[in-house]
Parts: C-alpha cells; sequence; structure tokens
C-alpha cells in the first residue's frame, strides 16, 4: 500500500476526482464508490506511478478506466424514470447549490447536452475545458494521440452547439 | 435566440469552464484513508494462544462430566453432607418404608446392619414417623425419622463409621454429652460416635432458639438409644 505522503497528495485531488466522476455516473452514490474505488487502486499500484509526471491525470486514467469497467455497465442497465424520460437525459445541475436562477438554467441545458455526448467526447471536454488539463495530459488519460484529443473536442464542441440550439428553439 | 449558441470556441469553453463543480463529502475522505489503512497486524503469538485455549476449553467440555465430583476432604464434612442429603430426601419424597417400631427392628437390623437393643420410640414432643436402612459413605446404615410439635423433621442416623473422628472445636457440652454441631446446607447436625457407631441427628432448626431445643432433642434421643453394629 502507498506511503502516507503518496496517499497525502493524492487525496489533495479528491475534489476534482469527485467532480469528473459525478459527471460520468449521475448518481452520487456511483461517483462515491468509483471514486472510493479509483483511491484504492492508486494506492495499492502506487509503486508504477512515475514521479515528476503529473499526478492529476494519473489519477484521472485509474478513474475512467474504472468508470468504462464497471460503471458503464451498470450504465446501461439504467431504468427509465416514471416519467418516460431516460435518466441519462435529465439535468444534473438542478440541485447545485452555488448556481442563481440565470445560470442554472444555461447550465442545465448545458448539461442535457454534455449527458448525451458519447462518453469520448464528453470525457474529453470535462477533462480538457472543465479540469484544464493540458492536451498531452488528456491524451494520456483517454490513451489516445493529441490530434484525436483536439478531434474529438472539436466535434464534441460542435454537437454540444447543435443540440444547444435544439433546446434553445423547442 | 438560435444566434446565441453560434457561440464562438472561445465563449463555449468559458461556459465549459464555468459549470458548477461538485465537492467531494467529507465523509468520502474518511472512508478512503480507513480503507487505504491496513488493518492492525495481529501479534504472532496471539493465534496459537487462541488455538490452545479453545482446545482446552473444548478438553475440559468434554472431561467435566465424568469427573468425580468435588467432595469435602474432611471426613465429617464427608459423613455430614452424606446425611443432610438423606435428611433432605426424607423431607422431599418421605420415607420409603412407615414402619412402627419395634416391629419392625429385626426386619430393619437385618436390612441396616445396626442393632438397636434401646430406640426412642417417640414422646410429646417428638413423634416417630419411620425408620429404614440407608447406604451412606459406603456403609449400611439405619435412619429414624422423627417430627416434632412444630413441624420440624429431624432426621437419626447410625452407621459403622470406625475411622470417624468427631472434631473438638465444634463440640458443644449438653448435660453429660460433648457432640459436635456442624452446619451444612443450610442444616444443623449433631455429630457424635457411640462405640465404632458414628451417629448424627439433622434438621433444619438452625436458629439460637431453634439449637436450644434441638439440644433437648439430642438429650432425648441420646440417652434413649443404643446403636451396635449387628454383627
Amino acid at each position: 500500500m502507498a506511503d502516507l505522503d503518496f496517499q497525502k497528495q493524492a487525496l489533495a485531488h479528491l475534489d476534482a476526482l469527485y467532480n469528473f466522476a459525478m459527471y460520468l455516473t449521475k448518481r452520487p452514490p456511483d461517483a462515491d464508490d468509483l471514486v472510493q474505488e479509483t483511491y484504492l487502486r492508486a494506492f495499492r499500484f502506487s509503486h508504477r506511478f512515475q514521479p515528476g509526471t503529473h499526478l492529476r491525470a494519473w489519477l484521472f486514467q485509474i478513474l475512467r478506466n474504472t468508470f468504462l469497467t464497471f460503471y458503464r455497465v451498470r450504465e446501461r442497465e439504467a431504468p427509465v424514470a416514471e416519467d418516460g424520460v431516460p435518466e441519462w437525459d435529465v439535468p444534473m445541475f438542478h440541485h447545485a447549490p452555488e448556481d442563481d436562477g440565470t445560470a442554472m438554467d444555461a447550465h442545465t441545458d448545458l448539461e442535457r447536452a454534455m449527458r448525451r455526448l458519447p462518453e469520448e467526447f464528453r470525457t474529453v471536454l470535462l477533462l480538457a475545458e472543465v479540469e484544464g488539463l493540458p492536451l498531452e495530459e488528456v491524451a494520456r488519460v483517454m490513451a489516445c494521440p493529441v490530434g484525436t484529443v483536439k478531434s474529438r473536442i472539436f466535434r464534441a464542441k460542435e454537437r454540444l452547439r447543435g443540440m444547444l440550439t435544439d433546446y434553445e428553439t423547442k | 435566440m438560435t444566434e446565441r449558441f453560434d457561440e464562438s470556441d472561445e465563449s463555449l469553453s468559458r461556459r465549459l469552464a464555468g459549470l458548477p463543480r461538485y465537492a467531494a463529502p467529507a465523509r468520502l475522505r474518511v472512508s478512503i484513508v480507513e480503507a487505504a489503512s491496513p488493518a492492525p497486524r495481529r501479534p504472532i503469538w496471539l493465534s496459537p494462544l487462541l488455538a490452545a485455549a479453545a482446545t482446552t476449553m473444548a478438553l475440559a467440555l468434554l472431561v467435566l462430566p465424568v469427573l468425580p465430583r468435588i467432595t469435602p476432604a474432611d471426613p465429617v464434612q464427608r459423613y455430614v453432607r452424606a446425611v443432610v442429603s438423606e435428611h433432605s430426601r426424607t423431607l422431599m419424597w418421605g420415607a420409603r418404608h412407615g414402619e412402627i417400631l419395634p416391629t419392625a427392628l429385626p426386619w430393619l437390623t437385618e436390612q441396616s446392619g445396626i442393632a438397636l437393643p434401646k430406640v426412642f420410640v417417640g414422646d410429646e414432643r417428638l413423634t416417630f414417623v419411620a425408620a429404614e436402612p440407608v447406604y451412606l459413605e459406603r456403609q449400611r446404615g439405619v435412619a429414624i425419622h422423627y417430627r416434632d410439635v412444630d413441624g420440624h423433621m429431624l432426621t437419626y442416623i447410625a452407621l459403622p463409621a470406625p475411622g470417624l473422628a468427631v472434631p473438638d472445636r465444634a463440640r458443644v457440652p449438653i448435660g453429660r454429652w460433648r457432640p459436635a454441631l456442624l452446619r451444612d446446607s443450610g442444616f444443623a447436625s449433631w455429630v457424635w460416635k457411640q462405640g465404632d457407631v458414628g451417629c448424627f441427628i439433622v434438621s433444619d432448626m438452625v436458629s439460637a432458639d431453634d439449637v436450644e431445643r434441638f439440644k433437648e432433642y439430642f438429650t432425648r434421643i441420646r440417652s434413649t438409644t443404643e446403636p451396635v453394629p449387628a454383627h
């Protein structure tokens, strides 16, 4: 298991990981489980971490891989809500306490559009635009070339714009 | 409105960066730290010690039923406990043979091995109840049961006890006799010897007033009963 210094450094990124997990899983209990599993794996394999590289990107990579391994299976089996609206289409930020009314409305549409993006597009936007990771780190997390990351970001934004336009005209 | 979303790349990036952030609950940090902490290591000697203790306990449970009952080391106490048990049995289930002395004496002598040339058969205070042979401390003996006017049961027992030594520290002077007064399990017992025969009178008369009457009953029985080995 990891030493206390490593644990302390890793736990400094807890909020960022939890935020990312919430965007991926959409449910706080799942986000809790995902983050905890991520940390346990990180501590268990801390010897594989290369000092000098970005610990945060390494943790995001573990979290995404864990999500893809375990949670997407569950996501596919998510039940349809009583009102008939699939759960993935429910706005995620309507309980965010720091939003005022205007921002809430805009964020709701934006978030709804984010949720409808394929995971590859959603994740690159979250890492690059929300978390502010350099493209090289995003490429490492996504295990793909930087060019692919740029392409995905471009295409993701195009899709977002299209969906936001659809919401606005409804 | 449609124009609103023909926004520039920078504008959309700003909106994405401004999305609300979720902070991890405090309990999550605690649970991660707890889960990451290695469980306290058990001392290396603890497992063998627990195994040995469990084995010992299991053996004790197996052996306990076949161990001999704990009996007093003092022979007098052993006798007293035996006669008290016999008295208790009589109180609970009554005497097994209710014969009227002295017609039953030949049979009683034959069965008990104790002859009673003289025997107390009761008076105005003590009523004869029954007489029967008993087997106590690996000896045949005779038991005679009485009831006093207040309802107290008394059991007189005589059986061979050549090695029995009446303890001097418990002796109580009553007239010309000095029997020992011993207590066991809430009962009081007079203990004395006549030759090689050990004699006992057991009753539940343990209070100070009762003991005074118990002395009188001893006198009545002792002065009129003469047990001797029959053979």
